[in-house]
């Protein structure tokens, strides 16, 4: 008995030591919150100043660091490399500015660019920009580059301080498009963890990086330009829900959104949507099917032209960016809308009449099922989508609706990236595209002699024509005459890519890029934005101010 | 309850999980076509009388969607359970028949399975074959039968030491001729109840499996899928999309939990009279 009383007695006293800590603990811990609040408080006042946090996607913060040779800047999603400055930029209207660069030309033969530099920048460690760190980079970039195409590049060479000379393989018309991407690195300082501490001339300095969670800039005191307004932007990396809960309890200035949640009003924020030429659409593969080393290229319905030209006016353009975008969204007829490449012959009309009556003239009849059909080839195909991106998933299941009207049967599937590029040389498959250099267009049409059946890399397509205005505007002399090309390339009045033409993709929209914005924040105007949800809004973020 | 028995309460569970699952199994199977089907005028509503679970973003009915979810899950897990059933009884059997470095190496089997986390071998198995249903009904079955594997292991191990077992041995029948005869029908009871109680897990880890990504593709109307789906439409109030499916999703695990204490109860000799 006397145990059990003193083990009792003992088991009061731990449980009421425990206790006792428990209250002085949340004592402590409201203590503590209430001076972070007021820390808090004292920081969104000073944020008003010269201080912006953005949100962006998880998938836009770099892998390997913020280095050109690994895709900063220059990747698959293009945008202005902010710690690096560019030889040139590109301007509101998508054309050709100076940045690092005081001048350029090209040889006669389009083979040697010639870029004179400015003599006064320098690196935020105070070594001087030569046109040594010129050359040095685009040949790192040559060498290390997997994410961007520099095979027309033969060697970049430093001809003194303030000039350099890109000695290409081949006519590229469209290098200044290249040279807006690419930023410039200190050779001196440039070792293989430079992605993790990189050093540049830009408007800012990559203060912090915490690798999946945040980016902290800070301005660059010695820029060489006018001096950015913003002196701090942090950036936070997360999910389009968690930053619309971020943006819902006030903790950022900028979040990223998507159309589904267009719809939410958030107290002290306004909707800020960027035209984009971030297009979606689906690939037609332009052949009957054959099959090469284990991949199916063609498809027996898609090949017949007339089926792409029913497909391609048989599809309500605005009412699929009504429902799937809540309006924001703009319909797409190519894969570089609204850019000085762009071919306005490629816009068509909704017409399903137009579209029946195609289908009817190419033999395609309805069967006893609604679906049609003509010498037993059944008109349906699966229509891939990325598994796990909804707008592109919405976008398939409305394209589904709507071909169904015509008397065409498609399925949906979700389809990891592991194997859609192979399965789309047979089925349409969702893409999304866009960027700032006419190069997608090359990379979309322009057949592949080397690869794959020597077809058009991405889906089963050939034009000579369409092949050779490309290569012409490749070896143009200047840009403006390269724009005529490329325009050309598209529809020259007899044949191209256009409803007229062989019609190989179907472009549909071109999704806006949404934003909740803080009241008070002056985005400054932005350049259309190119496909990529991520870096493209702070391009000049240097330039926004609060009121 | 005063009004029943409790071998008459079992039977009423065992009737009513039952009845449950073939409804959802028949109502799943029925509404196929309209478990796919989108329609943008209906998009985002809120339960209401002709859409009593709403609908999502696509204007898919929920009702249909999860109806058709739950009985592609109750496939899938009646399938990898069976498999994993007899994979479990063929080596269970075998382990304690077969002498002792037979044994041996299955109960190594089983321990190193055992040991490795069930979901995490899931996954593997699932994105080695390529995802989709293959992928996920072969990963359920591979990495659900070494409990019951071992449960039966240990059965016939104490039968083998029983005194009939012994005198058959003894007349010269063969191990097989024992293991057919006298074994099995005395194993099929408790196998069939442990059949029976992995449908619950395999269904659990088929949604988990196809939650994470890792399982069926993002079309079908596959119970992870549309949770998961769900989770980004919470943040906006959209709670109807997670709310209903996933309170289907364990009313059918536990109509599978008492249909299989109830066989048991029912067949086992301990609690078959009380």
């Amino acid at each position: 008995m006397k145990k059990k009383i003193i083990a009792f007695l003992c088991a009061f006293s731990l449980a009421a030591g425990v206790f006792a800590g428990c209250g002085q603990n949340q004592e402590q811990t409201a203590q503590t919150s209430g001076v972070s609040d007021e820390k808090v408080q004292e920081g969104l006042q000073e944020s008003t100043k010269d201080e912006v946090i953005v949100t962006m996607p998880t998938t836009s913060e770099p892998e390997s660091g913020f280095d050109p040779a690994y895709g900063w800047g220059a990747g698959e999603h293009v945008h202005e490399p902010l710690i690096q400055s560019t030889l040139t930029v590109t301007n509101q209207d998508l054309e050709i500015g100076l940045d690092l660069a005081t001048d350029y030309h090209v040889s006669e033969d389009g083979l040697t660019w010639t870029v004179t530099i400015r003599d006064d920048v320098k690196f935020t460690d105070g070594e001087p920009l030569t046109a040594e760190d010129v050359a040095f980079t685009y040949n790192n970039c040559k060498e290390k580059s997997s994410v961007n195409d520099f095979t027309m590049l033969e060697e970049a060479v430093a001809t003194d301080n303030t000039t350099v000379e890109f000695r290409m393989t081949r006519p590229y018309s469209i290098w200044p498009y290249t040279m807006a991407v690419v930023g410039i690195v200190p050779e001196h300082a440039y070792d293989e963890n430079y992605g993790q501490n990189p050093i540049g001339s830009g408007r800012y300095i990559m203060k912090q990086w915490d690798r999946g969670q945040q980016v902290i800039f800070e301005a660059n005191p010695e820029y060489y330009g006018e001096a950015p307004k913003m002196k701090k932007v942090t950036v936070l990396f997360m999910e389009e829900d968690a930053a619309l809960a971020a943006a819902m309890s006030g903790q950022v200035d900028v979040a990223h959104t998507a159309a589904s949640y267009s719809d939410q009003q958030i107290e002290g924020y306004e909707l800020f949507r960027v035209d984009t030429v971030d297009n979606r659409g689906f690939n037609l593969p332009c052949v009957e099917p054959q099959e090469k080393d284990g991949i199916t290229y063609g498809n027996a319905f898609t090949a017949d032209v007339r089926v792409r030209r029913a497909i391609n006016i048989g599809i309500d353009r605005q009412e699929m960016i009504d429902n799937v975008l809540n309006g924001y969204g703009t319909a797409a007829y190519s894969v570089c809308d609204k850019m000085p490449w762009y071919n306005e012959d490629c816009e068509v009309a909704y017409d399903p009449e137009e579209a029946v009556r195609i289908l009817e003239e190419a033999g395609w009849k309805e069967g006893s099922d609604g679906i049609r059909e003509k010498d037993g080839v059944k008109a349906e195909f699966t229509l891939m989508f990325s598994t796990g991106d909804s707008v592109r998933q919405a976008l398939a299941e409305d394209t589904a609706n709507q071909l169904r009207e015509l008397g065409i049967c498609v399925t949906t599937e979700g389809v990891g990236w592991d194997v859609a590029y192979d399965r789309a040389q047979s089925d349409p498959l969702m893409w999304g595209w866009g960027a700032h250099t006419p190069m997608e267009l090359y990379n979309i049409y322009h057949t592949l002699s080397d690869s794959g059946i020597g077809m058009a890399g991405y889906s089963p397509y050939a034009n000579e024509a369409v092949d050779q205005y490309m290569d012409q505007a490749l070896a143009a002399g200047s840009l403006e005459e390269s724009y005529e090309l490329w325009k050309k390339a598209q529809w020259d009045g007899t044949t191209g890519i256009t409803q007229e033409g062989d019609i190989p993709w179907i472009w549909l929209c071109n999704v806006d890029h949404l934003y909740f914005v803080r009241d008070g924040l002056q985005i400054a105007d932005q350049k259309i934005h190119p496909h990529g949800h991520g870096w493209s809004i702070i391009n000049n973020v240097d330039q926004w101010n609060w009121e | 309850m005063k009004f029943f028995n409790r071998r008459q309460r079992m039977m009423i569970g065992i009737f009513f999980s039952i009845a449950f699952l073939v409804i959802v199994c028949v109502l799943g199977n029925l509404n196929t076509e309209a478990a796919r089907v989108t329609d943008f005028s209906r998009k985002n509503l809120a339960p209401c009388s002709s859409y009593i679970f709403g609908t999502d973003w696509l204007g898919r009915d929920m009702l249909a969607r999860t109806l058709k979810g739950l009985s592609m899950s109750i496939l899938i897990g009646v399938v990898s359970a069976a498999v994993s059933a007899v994979v479990a009884l063929v080596l269970g059997i075998a382990a304690a028949t077969l002498g002792k470095t037979a044994d041996s190496i299955i109960s190594f089997v089983i321990d190193l399975i055992m040991g490795v986390p069930h979901i995490l071998l899931l996954i593997l198995i699932s994105v080695a074959l390529g995802k989709g249903l293959k992928g996920v009904v072969i990963g359920v079955a591979l990495t659900h039968w070494p409990s019951l594997a071992r449960l039966i292991r240990a059965e016939v191990i104490q039968l083998k030491e029983s005194p009939y077992i012994q005198i058959s041995a003894k007349l010269g029948k063969s191990r097989w001729y024992i293991a057919r005869k006298h074994m099995l029908p005395h194993l099929l009871p408790q196998f069939l109840v442990g059949l029976v109680l992995l449908f619950p897990h395999a269904i659990l880890h088929e949604s988990s499996v196809t939650f994470l990504g890792f399982g069926l593709s993002t079309e079908q109307p596959a119970i992870g899928i549309i949770l998961s789906e769900a989770m980004k439409y919470l943040v906006t109030g959209k709670w109807w999309l997670a709310l209903f499916p996933g309170i289907l999703l364990v009313v059918t695990v536990i109509m599978f939990y008492v249909l299989g204490e109830s066989l048991r109860k029912l067949l086992d000799p301990n609690s078959v009279h009380q």
